[in-house]
């Protein structure tokens, strides 16, 4: 086995050079979506904060039809699902794909166009469900007259994620582009189907709700999840030097994900109002789950073993191995409430919002912050300027979600428990919940410093123009001497 | 409903049709083989194999000889 | 990898036909479903909201009433839905045909509302209970609704009969007295009009013992 790249005797240029032409042609456009992301992700913070101090102290701020929690609340989930994660997950899109093409991205312009788009797009979205537009469905809450020009912003995304594809100078694809090709295939996909029978033309009456969890699963399970995965299958070897543990298993747990995935949304509807075949479906689906997720779960793991001591030293790791374990923890969850005898007691409790964070925190923002601290000091050829901003910001957001999701995971769960009681008034069962809540709003606060920590150093990072690099050796930029000899294994 | 229930079995054979395409594509290029070399492709000369990336934290205890490749 | 490509036709053409399952079936099934007249009385359910409670749907849709309130009753003996007495029966598709959106709810911090109308018909109870919800239920964490009424002054003629009975701490200010906007009434229209106590085929009520 060589252990150089094998193909690099395809590429004419020299493979530094290289390389810093695909990272300086990321720049603007890559630091555009991550800058308005961040924005996103700064406000979507704030945005949670309240929502979540109304859910024990409900008069608070309560005067406004806009404050109201039903629009902070529904505010807040587009703000991060459309406005952070999307972006986010754009930018490392891009990254990826520019770096595993070994080709630097071709007209910026379109595709920062199309990161202006979907920022106005989205304010305007936003706007519109603070002043009650909202559409009243799930997971697609942003008004009908702003979805289209999400929808040409996204469809420039995928059209150009696809060009730069076609236009690639390495012919072999590594496993995080069949996951980043998937998504950026499956969303558009998703999202106009359920925009037409959701929102221009409503289905007929629960058809309505079916759809609606279709959709409502596979955006965090066929766009999301293949973003996560990506990166993670990117980072990890990476960052340690080691590659997967088996490319095969990466392949499969794609293939398993792809075809159980994309059937699990009626675990949503357990118990509702729909024929059984179709929650069954479902519910199968659901446990088949277990094949994808615990494959990859081994994969990253035996990756990592013998390589745990590098968590000191990176923080992309850090963030990307936090990601990657709770992916595993917040799938079996998933799979556990798919089941009818858990479902019956934790569906319409709390539970189902902790596992929610599970996944798109734990998971996908933790994995999305490791690909940011990578990516940000190439394109920008800066080092991160405080160490002392980076751990505050693993530690703040590691810990803050461990406290949200956690217990609010068993509360939900004693809630449900009560209320499966119809001896306990309903007051009671609010009681039981109260702690909880509370308690997410205070690692709310946690999570808060976290993020405030991190845009902090990404700004410092950007204005830090001058300035001394720290050591020639550590790794980021100018660190590596050339190499003759490639090592043998 | 006519339209709708017309786009959506159009897209329901629309879309296997590409999906038997990208495997028929996928096979021809290869991609289903050679996994080991597969594998080895986020790594290149610059950012070699055996050698970690993005040490950030922590730099004065980093051991130095990993630093190169030679380790 | 021999097995490879036989793999992963299969895989592909299973992720098609899920679309397929999940999208185009159900709308096959349950997309044209039509309203029940029962044979011996007439009665045709459901039907489509009048007016006021039409409009009342819009506020609890723009307001987001449906991110703590379900409309779903789950069948008798899976859950305790029918025992707390959110329903006489399980919900069925049908009973959703008109609803645009439907809001079936995934959370349930409050209670099920597939019934209210039937289990709460007073205007009074349910204009107390928006403008604050501490006035009817000590400890909600329903958040309150004032901004769906007014204060007016009283009339020469003293209170008038149509303000919301306010007692104690919620009491406004003497000489005014608190009014429902028209929204307030739109909205409690609809809450009214949730009325679930109606036999479907496929949704027989109890026998009563
Ligand atoms: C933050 C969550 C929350 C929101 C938002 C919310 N409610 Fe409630 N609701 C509750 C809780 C908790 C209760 C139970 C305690 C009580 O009666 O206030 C409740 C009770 C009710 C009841 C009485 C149910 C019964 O069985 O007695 C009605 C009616 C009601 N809500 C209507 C509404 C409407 C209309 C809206 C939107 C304008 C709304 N709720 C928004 C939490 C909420």
């Amino acid at each position: 086995m060589a252990a150089l790249s094998p193909w690099d005797s395809n590429l004419g240029q020299s493979n530094r050079a290289q390389l810093a032409e695909i990272d300086a042609s990321c720049r603007g456009s890559v630091l555009l979506f991550f800058l308005s992301g961040m924005l996103w992700l700064l406000a979507g913070t704030v945005l949670a904060l309240l929502a979540s101090y109304k859910l024990h102290a409900p008069g608070f701020l309560g005067d406004a039809a806009w404050l109201t929690f039903g629009r902070i609340r529904t505010a807040h989930l587009n703000a991060v699902i459309y406005g952070f994660s999307a972006e986010v997950a754009v930018g490392v899109i891009l990254w990826l794909m520019c770096r595993l093409c070994r080709v630097p991205l071709m007209a910026q312009s379109l595709i920062n166009s199309a990161a202006v788009l979907w920022n106005i797009g989205l304010v305007i979205g936003i706007v519109g469900i603070l002043a009650g537009d909202t559409t009243g469905v799930e997971y697609l809450e942003l008004p009908k007259y702003c979805t289209p020009i999400l929808f040409l912003s996204f469809a420039l995304i995928a059209v150009w994620t696809i060009v730069i594809f076609r236009f690639r100078r390495e012919k072999h694809l590594y496993v995080s582009q069949w996951y980043i090709l998937a998504a950026v295939l499956w969303f558009p996909w998703l999202y106009s189907t359920a925009q037409l029978l959701l929102v221009m033309d409503p289905a007929r009456g629960a058809v309505q709700a079916a759809v609606n969890w279709w959709y409502g699963h596979n955006v965090l399970g066929l766009w999301f999840t293949p973003v996560g995965l990506a990166s993670i299958y990117y980072f990890l070897p990476k960052v340690i030097g080691r590659p997967i543990h088996s490319y095969y298993l990466s392949v499969l747990g794609f293939w398993t994900l792809a075809l159980f995935y994309n059937w699990n949304g009626f675990h949503h509807l357990v118990g509702g109002p729909f024929p059984a075949w179709m929650i069954t479906i479902s519910i199968v689906a659901s446990v088949m789950m277990i094949i994808p997720v615990v494959a990859t779960a081994i994969n990253h793991h035996f990756t990592m073993i013998g390589h745990f001591g590098k968590l000191k030293y990176s923080p992309t790791l850090r963030f990307i191995v936090f990601g990657a374990m709770s992916y595993t923890v917040s799938s079996l969850q998933g799979v556990l409430s798919a089941v009818r005898w858990f479902s019956e007691t934790a569906h319409f409790t709390h539970h189902t919002v902790a596992h929610a964070h599970w996944g798109m925190y734990a998971f996908f923002t933790m994995t999305m912050f490791g690909s940011m601290y990578y990516i940000l000091p190439r394109i920008t050829q800066r080092e991160w300027p405080s160490e002392r901003l980076i751990s505050l910001h693993f530690w703040c957001t590691a810990v803050g979600i461990i406290l949200y999701v956690a217990p609010l995971s068993w509360g939900g769960w004693l809630q449900g428990k009560a209320m499966l009681d119809a001896q306990i008034p309903f007051l009671e069962v609010v009681k039981v919940t109260l702690p909880y809540l509370k308690l997410r709003t205070v690692t709310g606060v946690i999570l808060a410093v976290g993020h405030v920590a991190f845009f902090a150093n990404i700004c410092w990072l950007l204005v830090r123009t001058f300035g001394p690099y720290r050591q020639p050796e550590p790794m980021i930029l100018a660190g590596v001497q050339p190499q003759t000899a490639p090592v043998g294994k | 409903m006519g339209i709708i229930s017309f786009i959506l079995i159009g897209s329901s054979l629309a879309f296997p049709a590409v999906a038997l395409y990208a495997l028929w594509w996928a096979g021809r290029e290869g991609q289903l083989r050679h996994h080991d070399k597969a594998a080895l492709l986020p790594f290149d000369q610059e950012e070699p194999l055996g050698q970690m990336t993005d040490v950030v934290l922590n730099r004065s205890s980093f051991p130095k000889q990993t630093l190169t490749n030679k380790a | 990898m021999n097995y490879g490509p036989l793999l992963f036709l299969g895989i592909l053409f299973t992720l098609a036909s899920s679309w397929f399952g999940l999208v185009v079936m159900p709308n096959q099934q349950l997309g044209s479903l039509q309203p029940n007249m029962d044979t011996n009385t007439g009665v045709v359910f459901p039907q489509p909201l009048p007016g006021e409670a039409a409009q009342g749907r819009e506020l609890y849709r723009s307001l987001g009433c449906n991110y703590c309130h379900t409309q779903q009753v789950r069948r008798e003996g899976f859950g305790s839905d029918i025992a707390r007495g959110w329903g006489k029966r399980g919900s069925v598709a049908r009973d959703y045909i008109y609803d645009r959106p439907v809001f079936l709810g995934s959370s349930r911090t409050g209670p099920d509302l597939t019934n209210i109308g039937e289990r709460q018909p007073s205007y009074e109870w349910h204009y107390s209970h928006l403008y604050n919800p501490q006035t009817t239920s000590k400890g909600s964490i329903m958040p309150p609704y004032a901004f769906l009424f007014e204060l007016r002054r009283v009339g020469p003629d003293g209170p008038s009969t149509n303000a919301v009975k306010l007692g104690g701490e919620f009491a406004p200010e003497p000489g005014w007295e608190v009014h429902p906007k028209p929204e307030a009434k739109q909205l409690v229209e609809y809450l009214r009009s949730l009325r679930s106590s109606v036999a479907l085929p496929e949704a027989p009520l109890p026998k009563l013992e």
